[in-house]
């Protein structure tokens, strides 16, 4: 295994080859190279290089989702293997759209950033009432809760949400960020989140800031 | 000038006599909370506010046909699982004006395109080239020399309804697993257009305007890179075009809400004209920077940010005199740039189309009144 470059796993998720990413990371796994590794100095940096490709619009969508991909494709390998080891997420985001909204693209495109830039994801779905959002973090307890609207009249259930989590007593224990077509940084500020990007890239870069962890 | 007569001249920056006054209609929910604020139950939005007679539609069958059987699959009570007729499943809202999420799709791949898609989409199935006395009587309406409402040629869509039926997911995916695939829906969508136009347009039907769809942005810009857009899809708009030029066609009117930054020089270059609703957003897309950055030979419609109605009347007013030169100059039909939503109040709404009616229409006596019942 002399051989085995493991740029070449980077350059596969950044490419958005599933195949070559899969293989590497098969290779490298079973040459002993520690997953821990493998994560951290070539994965993750990967999927940061697509995001800042995405922000600058060098990549759009399409190259972000089969990146994502890829990194799915070669985290399948070493999941079970981090497993076993005392290897922490970057934070575990609880990550929902809003009530009376069904619409979860631009959802599943933040969830898919954020496990790619190390978080552990809970994908609870879409048109989440309160009471279900509450009962996740109770049951999850995560550092961030990521809210998604794409509609301009569910952005109230935003503003009930975050008034549900400080009714019951959660709101100190999580950081709030949100996002969605309609949503700005003044209806971040005005409902009180703690955070707010306009794009999934970005998504990843707040919740680090949000959880206080280096890129 | 009657309304056929007005939208060609506003198109083609000839002298008229004001500008048309149209609106982008309503989301569900707001006329019956209008409702409560004197807006008299049961009337139509354009008759009470006097609105000019949008445009009306030609052409003949341009999607799948035979459509996948409408049926509803599972009744959630407030939601309900059906598949659509674009043989999509979807859960939808039975009451709110909320977009289908998509479930499942029947498209995902080369077999399914050859066994569910392709058959439907040829561009020589007779059914979509009707003959006979009511097609004839049709052909006759939209000849009539004395037509004075302006008409528009359905003129299909390349990305959007593949995008559909996909689901963005996974035509993302194919346009690197499988590009040939992509390329050959693409072209065989652009064939129907096509065929349909020659048809119609063959004919003798001469529209003021074709209209296209693609919805294919989102806040943050285009739904798929620029660089495959110019080499997939652009020779393939440019086809259509030149068959609407070859008929005297010359406005070519495209729906894509979202961020169009990137995509509007493409369109333009390939012939798509008319940029259309001008989403401002949190983008903040203006319809005077479009015009001085593409000149006049980009034409726009929309482009009123709707969350202004929602200001108030002085920010209302104040957009409305803000784009007044450029409705002047013409090539510019100003409306809200997507339906409007319950937030605006009544008396808002009512102020905003007064005062449209003042400024953008001269006030002339030709415009009908606003706030009278069947006026």
């Amino acid at each position: 295994m002399a051989d085995l470059d493991l740029d070449q796993l980077y350059y596969a998720i950044v490419d958005g080859n599933a195949k070559a990413a899969a293989a590497v990371t098969k290779e490298a796994v079973d040459a002993n190279i520690d997953p821990q590794t493998l994560l951290t100095d070539y994965m993750i940096p990967a999927m940061d290089e697509v995001g800042a490709r995405f922000e600058a619009n060098e990549c759009f969508v399409p190259e972000l989702l089969i990146s994502a991909r890829a990194m799915k494709a070669a985290m399948e390998i070493i999941r079970p293997l981090l497993l076993g080891k005392a290897v922490e997420p970057a934070g575990r985001v609880v990550i929902a759209t809003v009530q009376g909204d069904l619409h979860d693209i631009g959802k599943n495109l933040v969830a898919t950033m954020l496990e790619g830039g190390g978080f552990q994801i809970v994908d609870i779905g879409t048109d989440v009432s309160p009471d279900k959002l509450a009962d996740a973090v109770q049951t999850h307890k995560p550092q961030i809760v990521a809210l998604s609207a794409l509609l301009t009249t569910t952005l109230p259930s935003m503003k009930r949400m975050l008034d549900r989590l400080v009714q019951d007593g959660l709101r100190a224990g999580v950081k709030v960020m949100i996002g969605g077509a309609p949503v700005t940084q003044d209806f971040a500020d005005e409902i009180g989140a703690d955070g707010y990007s306009d794009n999934a890239a970005g998504a990843v870069t707040l919740a680090r800031q949000l959880v206080g962890v280096a890129a | 000038m009657n309304p056929r007569e007005r939208y060609t001249a506003v198109m083609h920056y000839q002298p008229r006599d004001r500008s048309p006054i149209m609106d982008f209609g309503f989301w569900d929910e707001t006329l019956p909370i209008w409702q409560e604020q004197c807006y008299p139950a049961g009337v139509d939005p354009d008759l009470f506010f006097g609105m000019d007679p949008q445009w009306r539609m030609c052409g003949c069958i341009m999607g799948l046909w035979p459509p996948f059987p409408g049926l509803q699959l599972v009744d959630e009570g407030e939601t309900e699982i059906v598949q659509q007729a674009d043989g999509v499943i979807v859960q939808r809202g039975k009451f709110l004006g909320s977009i289908p999420r998509h479930l499942r799709h029947t498209l995902v791949d080369r077999d399914s395109w050859n066994a569910f898609y392709k058959p439907r989409l040829r561009a020589d199935d007779p059914l979509r080239l009707p003959s006979g006395p009511a097609w004839e009587m049709q052909l006759a309406e939209w000849t009539r020399p004395d037509r004075d409402y302006p008409l528009f040629i359905e003129a299909g869509s390349l990305y959007g309804v593949a995008r559909n039926w996909f689901g963005l997911e996974r035509i993302s995916e194919i346009m690197y697993d499988d590009r040939p695939l992509f390329e050959e829906i693409v072209e065989t969508l652009a064939d129907v257009v096509i065929t349909v136009l020659e048809y119609v347009l063959g004919a003798g039907v001469r529209p003021e305007a074709a209209s296209m769809w693609e919805d294919m942005a989102y806040s943050g810009g285009p739904l798929m890179s620029p660089k495959l857009f110019k080499q997939i899809l652009v020779p393939h708009y440019k086809r259509i075009t030149a068959t609407l030029n070859k008929y005297g066609v010359d406005i070519v009117f495209l729906d894509c809400d979202g961020n169009i930054d990137l995509l509007a020089p493409l369109w333009l270059e390939a012939g798509v004209n008319t940029m259309f609703p001008i989403e401002v957003g949190k983008w903040k897309a203006d319809p005077i920077e479009f015009r001085r950055r593409y000149g006049k030979e980009m034409r726009l419609m929309g482009g009123f940010d709707k969350h202004i109605l929602m200001q108030g009347k002085d920010a209302i007013a104040r957009e409305i005199e803000r784009l007044a030169p450029l409705v002047e100059e013409g090539g510019y039909i100003p409306t809200p740039d997507h339906r409007v939503p319950p937030d605006v109040k009544f008396e808002d709404y009512l102020f905003y189309v007064k005062e449209a009616k003042r400024v953008w229409g001269k006030g002339l006596d030709n415009l009908k009144p606003t706030g009278v019942i069947g006026g």
